[in-house]
C-alpha cells in the first residue's frame, strides 16, 4: 500500500512538473526597459503590470526600471553587452538615431505600415511618424507627441495696461511688451537660458528667434546647413539684443534656472512665459493663484508670419535588435498602446483603484457618485490628484475606439485642454539630426562656443558682426564646415 | 657569532604565513567587506581605462585607435585652457582658504569668551555643509543685477559702482566670485585642524614667553605661528595632491558666458559628453579623465617626495 501511495505521489509530482514546464513554454517573455515616463513601484507600477499580463494573456512582462535621472547612464552600461539588451526599450532622440544607425534597433516600418493602430481610423500622428523616420525607415513608436512650448501672457497685465486684444503680429506683440514695461517698472518676458541646451533649442524665446534654429537644419532639396551660420540667427540675434537693451527681456535670462523663471512669473515680476503647454497651463494658473495673483493666461496663437511652435521629438519604444521575436513584441506590446480600448485606458489612466475609479467616494474633499470616473490621490504627494499613467491623454496620437469611454474630459482642467488644443493646431516637429563621428567629436565645444556668441550678443557685451568674427576666428566655422560635409556625405 | 646564531634561531621560530594569519582571523574577517569594497569600487572600475585607447560609441565593437584619443585632446582648444583653469583655480584657491583658515584660527585662538568663541567657529563652520548647488543659488541671489541683488545694492549706495554689475555673466568679475565663494565655504571647515593644533601647544611655552615679557601678539607671532608651522605644510602638501579634482563648485557657477572661459577639465568632458548632440565618443572622454589621472598622480609622487624631505615622512 505504501509502495503505492509513494508511485502515485512520484507521478503527481512529475504531472505537476510537466505542466508547469508545459505553462512556462507557453508564456512569452517580454523585457522592458524604462524610465520615470512609467510610473514606479511606489505609484502603482506591479498593479499596471499585472493587469497588462491580464489583458495579454501568455505573456509575462518583466519591467526593469532604473531611477529615472540616471536612466541613460544605467542603458549606456546595460547596451554596453548584446547580451544585456532588452526586448523593448525608452529611447530620447539622440540615443533614438544613434541606436538605429548602429543597427541596434529592429527595423519597424512594414510591421507599423500593417499595424492596427496605423490602419485604424483613429490615429493622427503621421506627420510625428513621418519626422521619426529616417533614411525613410522607422525604429521606433511614439504613442504620443512630444509636447512644446506655447507662450502665455497674464490676462490683468492687458487689462491694466488697457490691451483688449491678444497681440498677433510682431510689432503689436513688442508693443505689448513695452506696455507692460512701462506700466509695471519692470521687465516683460523671462526665460531659462537665452538658448536650450537641447533639441529644439529657441522654445522659450519663439517670438524673438522666429524663423532662425542654431543647431543643424536640413533645408528641402534635402542638403544640410548649420542654422547659426544664416542671416536669419544673425537677425533673430539683434532682435534678442535689442530686447534686452530696451528692458523687453530680463537680462537674467542667462543664469535663470527653469524653476527662477517660474517663481518670478509667479511672484508677477512679468507678464509674457513661453512655457510647456498642456498641463502647464493648470501648474501656472494654479500656483499664480496660489501667490494671490490673477491666474487666468492667454495662450498665443504664433504670431503672424511666424513659423508654427516646436514641438519636441518625442521620446520612443524601440524594439533592440537582439530580441527574438520582434513582430510579436510589436503586435503585443507596441500596437496595443494605442488599441483605443483597456491597453490604452491602463496606459493612459493607469491601473483601476490605484489612479482612478468610478466608485462612490470622496477624493480630496470631492464628492463622486456611483459610476462617475475620478482620479484618485497621488499615492506620493498628499493632496494631489493623480492625472495621467504614462500617456498623457491631451498629447495621445490616437483617441479611443467610438463606444469605448474615455474619461479625458473629466480628467483634465479646461486651461490644459485649451492649451493643448492650441499647441497641437499650431506645432510643427522639430527636426532628427543624424549622427555622425565629426558630430560626436566637435559639436561639444562648437555648442559651447555658440552659447556663448549668443549670450553675450543678447547681453550687448558684442555686436552680432563681432560675435560672428569671434564664430570664425575660434575655430567654430570650421568645425561647423566639417560637420555639415559629414551630414551632406550620407545623402 | 653567538648573537648570529640566536638570531638564525629566533627566524626559525616564526611560524608559516597562513598560520599567522589564522592567529589573528578575526581581524582578517573583519578587513575582507574593506577589501571587496576597495576592490570593487576602486580597482574593478580601472580596467574602463583601456577604453582610452578604443573608439567607442557603446553600440558597437571598440575600435582600436592607439594614441589617437590624445593627439586630439592635445589639438582641442578648448581643453588646454581647461587644464590650465584646472591647475589655476585650484592652486589660488588652495593658497587663499588655507592662508585665511590661519588667519582665522589665530583670532579664534585668542578670543576671550569661551562661548562666543564656540558660536564663532559654528557660525563659520555651517556653509561647509550648504551643497554647491544650494551655495550656487544663494549667491546667484546675492549677486543679482536687479534690484534684489544684495552686493549690487550695497555697492550702489556706498557709490563704489554706478550701476549694477552682473557679477557671474562677466569673465573677470565670475573668477574672483568663484574664490570669494570658496573661501566663504571652506575656510572654515579648514581652521579645524589648525585649532587642533593650536589646543595641543603646551600652555607652559606661553607661560614662559609672559614671564620673558611677550605680549599677545608676540606669543602669536614667536609661539602660535612657529607651531602651527607643520600643520600648515601638511595641509598644503595633502591638498595639492587633490587639485585635480574639481567639477561641482565650477559646474553650478557656469552659464553660456563664462562657461569657455571657465571651464576645468571634468567640466569639459561634462560638455564634451552631454552636448555632443549625439552619443558622445566615451574613448576620447576616457582618455582626457586617464589624462587628469595621470597628472593628479604625478601631482601625488611630487607630494609625497615633498612631505618626505618637510616632515621626514610621505604621505602615502
Amino acid at each position: 500500500m505504501k509502495k503505492l501511495v509513494a508511485l502515485m505521489l512520484a507521478f503527481a509530482l512529475c504531472m505537476s512538473m510537466a505542466a508547469i514546464s508545459a505553462s512556462a513554454e507557453e508564456t512569452f517573455k517580454i523585457t522592458i526597459f524604462v524610465d520615470g515616463t512609467i510610473p514606479d513601484q511606489n505609484n502603482g507600477r506591479d498593479q499596471f503590470e499585472a493587469r497588462w499580463e491580464e489583458l495579454h494573456p501568455g505573456f509575462d512582462l518583466e519591467i526593469i526600471q532604473p531611477d529615472h535621472s540616471a536612466y541613460y547612464d544605467v542603458m549606456q552600461q546595460r547596451m554596453s553587452n548584446k547580451a544585456d539588451w532588452p526586448d523593448v526599450l525608452i529611447l530620447s532622440s539622440t540615443y533614438y538615431v544613434d541606436y538605429a544607425s548602429n543597427g541596434a534597433l529592429w527595423d519597424m516600418t512594414e510591421a507599423w505600415e500593417n499595424s492596427q493602430t496605423k490602419n485604424s481610423g483613429r490615429f493622427n500622428g503621421d506627420s510625428v511618424f513621418e519626422g521619426l523616420k529616417l533614411d525613410g525607415r522607422l525604429y521606433g513608436f511614439a504613442p504620443t507627441r512630444g509636447n512644446g512650448c506655447v507662450t502665455y501672457v497674464k490676462k490683468a497685465w492687458m487689462d491694466a495696461c488697457g490691451i483688449t486684444e491678444a497681440p498677433t503680429t510682431y510689432d503689436a506683440y513688442i508693443a505689448m511688451l513695452k506696455a507692460f514695461v512701462e506700466k509695471y517698472g519692470t521687465y516683460a518676458v523671462a526665460a531659462a537660458g537665452f538658448v536650450g541646451n537641447e533639441a529644439p533649442f529657441i522654445n522659450y524665446l519663439p517670438e524673438f528667434y522666429q524663423d532662425a534654429y542654431p543647431f543643424f537644419i536640413q533645408q528641402e532639396d534635402g542638403t544640410w546647413v548649420d542654422g547659426f551660420t544664416l542671416d536669419s540667427m544673425k537677425a533673430a540675434l539683434q532682435r534678442l539684443q535689442d530686447a534686452v537693451k530696451d528692458g523687453l527681456i530680463d537680462k537674467e535670462t542667462l543664469t535663470n534656472k527653469t524653476s527662477d523663471a517660474r517663481n518670478k512669473f509667479y511672484d508677477d515680476k512679468f507678464g509674457v512665459f513661453t512655457y510647456w503647454a498642456g498641463t502647464w497651463a493648470t501648474n501656472l494658473k494654479t500656483n499664480l493663484e496660489a501667490n494671490g495673483r490673477d491666474g487666468e493666461l492667454i495662450a498665443l496663437k504664433p504670431l503672424e508670419g511666424l513659423p508654427k511652435y516646436y514641438d519636441r521629438v518625442p521620446p520612443v519604444w524601440c524594439i533592440t535588435s537582439t530580441c527574438k521575436d520582434p513582430q510579436k513584441v510589436f503586435d503585443a506590446f507596441i500596437d496595443t498602446m494605442l488599441d483605443g480600448g483597456d491597453t490604452q485606458m491602463l496606459f493612459t489612466y493607469g491601473p483601476e483603484n490605484i489612479y482612478w475609479s468610478t466608485a462612490a467616494g470622496t477624493v480630496l474633499d470631492q464628492t463622486y457618485e456611483e459610476g462617475q470616473f475620478h482620479m484618485l490621490e497621488n499615492l506620493e504627494k498628499a493632496g494631489a490628484l493623480y492625472t495621467k499613467y504614462h500617456i498623457d491623454p491631451m498629447l495621445a496620437l490616437a483617441s479611443f475606439a467610438d463606444g469605448y469611454y474615455d474619461p479625458r474630459e473629466e480628467s483634465v482642467r479646461p486651461e490644459a485642454k485649451a492649451a493643448a488644443e492650441l499647441f497641437n493646431e499650431n506645432s510643427r516637429l522639430a527636426g532628427l539630426v543624424p549622427g555622425t563621428p565629426e558630430l560626436s567629436e566637435l559639436n561639444g565645444e562648437l555648442t559651447t562656443l555658440k552659447g556663448e556668441i549668443i549670450a553675450d550678443i543678447a547681453l550687448g557685451n558684442i555686436s552680432v558682426e563681432e560675435g560672428y568674427a569671434r564664430f570664425e576666428s575660434d575655430g567654430g566655422l570650421e568645425n561647423s564646415n566639417i560637420i555639415v560635409e559629414s551630414l551632406n556625405a550620407l545623402n | 657569532m653567538t648573537s648570529v646564531a640566536s638570531s638564525r634561531a629566533v627566524r626559525a621560530k616564526k611560524k608559516p604565513l597562513l598560520q599567522r594569519m589564522g592567529k589573528y582571523w578575526g581581524f582578517y574577517l573583519m578587513f575582507i567587506p574593506v577589501l571587496v569594497f576597495v576592490a570593487v569600487f576602486h580597482y574593478a572600475p580601472m580596467f574602463g581605462i583601456r577604453y582610452a585607447f578604443y573608439s567607442w560609441k557603446v553600440i558597437g565593437d571598440p575600435k582600436w585607435v592607439g594614441l589617437a584619443n590624445f593627439e586630439k585632446l592635445f589639438k582641442q582648444s578648448q581643453f588646454s585652457v581647461a587644464f590650465t583653469n584646472t591647475i589655476v583655480f585650484s592652486v589660488v584657491k588652495l593658497l587663499l582658504n588655507t592662508g585665511l583658515a590661519v588667519v582665522i584660527s589665530l583670532f579664534l585662538n585668542e578670543m576671550v569668551s569661551l562661548k562666543f568663541k564656540k558660536l564663532s567657529q559654528t557660525v563659520i563652520y555651517l556653509p561647509h555643509f550648504m551643497s554647491w548647488v544650494v551655495t550656487a543659488s544663494v549667491f546667484s541671489l546675492l549677486l543679482s543685477p536687479s534690484d534684489s541683488g544684495l552686493v549690487n545694492q550695497v555697492l550702489l549706495k556706498l557709490g563704489v559702482i554706478k550701476e549694477s554689475v552682473y557679477y557671474l555673466a562677466d569673465k573677470n568679475h565670475w573668477r574672483t566670485w568663484y574664490y570669494i565663494i570658496n573661501i566663504w565655504r571652506e575656510t572654515g571647515w579648514q581652521t579645524i585642524i589648525f585649532m587642533a593644533t593650536l589646543t595641543g601647544i603646551d600652555p607652559g611655552i606661553y607661560e614662559a614667553a609672559a614671564i620673558d615679557g611677550a605680549g599677545r601678539w608676540k606669543k602669536m607671532w614667536y609661539v602660535t605661528l612657529p607651531a602651527l608651522g607643520n600643520t600648515i605644510i601638511t595641509v598644503l602638501i595633502l591638498n595639492l595632491a587633490k587639485i585635480m579634482n574639481l567639477f561641482e563648485s565650477v559646474f553650478v557657477l557656469q552659464n553660456d558666458s563664462v562657461k569657455r572661459a571657465t571651464n576645468v577639465l571634468q567640466t569639459y568632458v561634462y560638455y564634451q559628453t552631454f552636448n555632443a548632440g549625439a552619443s558622445a565618443d566615451y574613448g576620447y572622454t576616457t582618455a582626457v579623465g586617464l589624462f587628469r589621472s595621470l597628472v593628479g598622480l604625478a601631482l601625488m609622487l611630487i607630494c609625497n617626495f615633498a612631505s618626505k624631505k618637510v616632515r621626514g615622512r610621505g604621505i602615502v
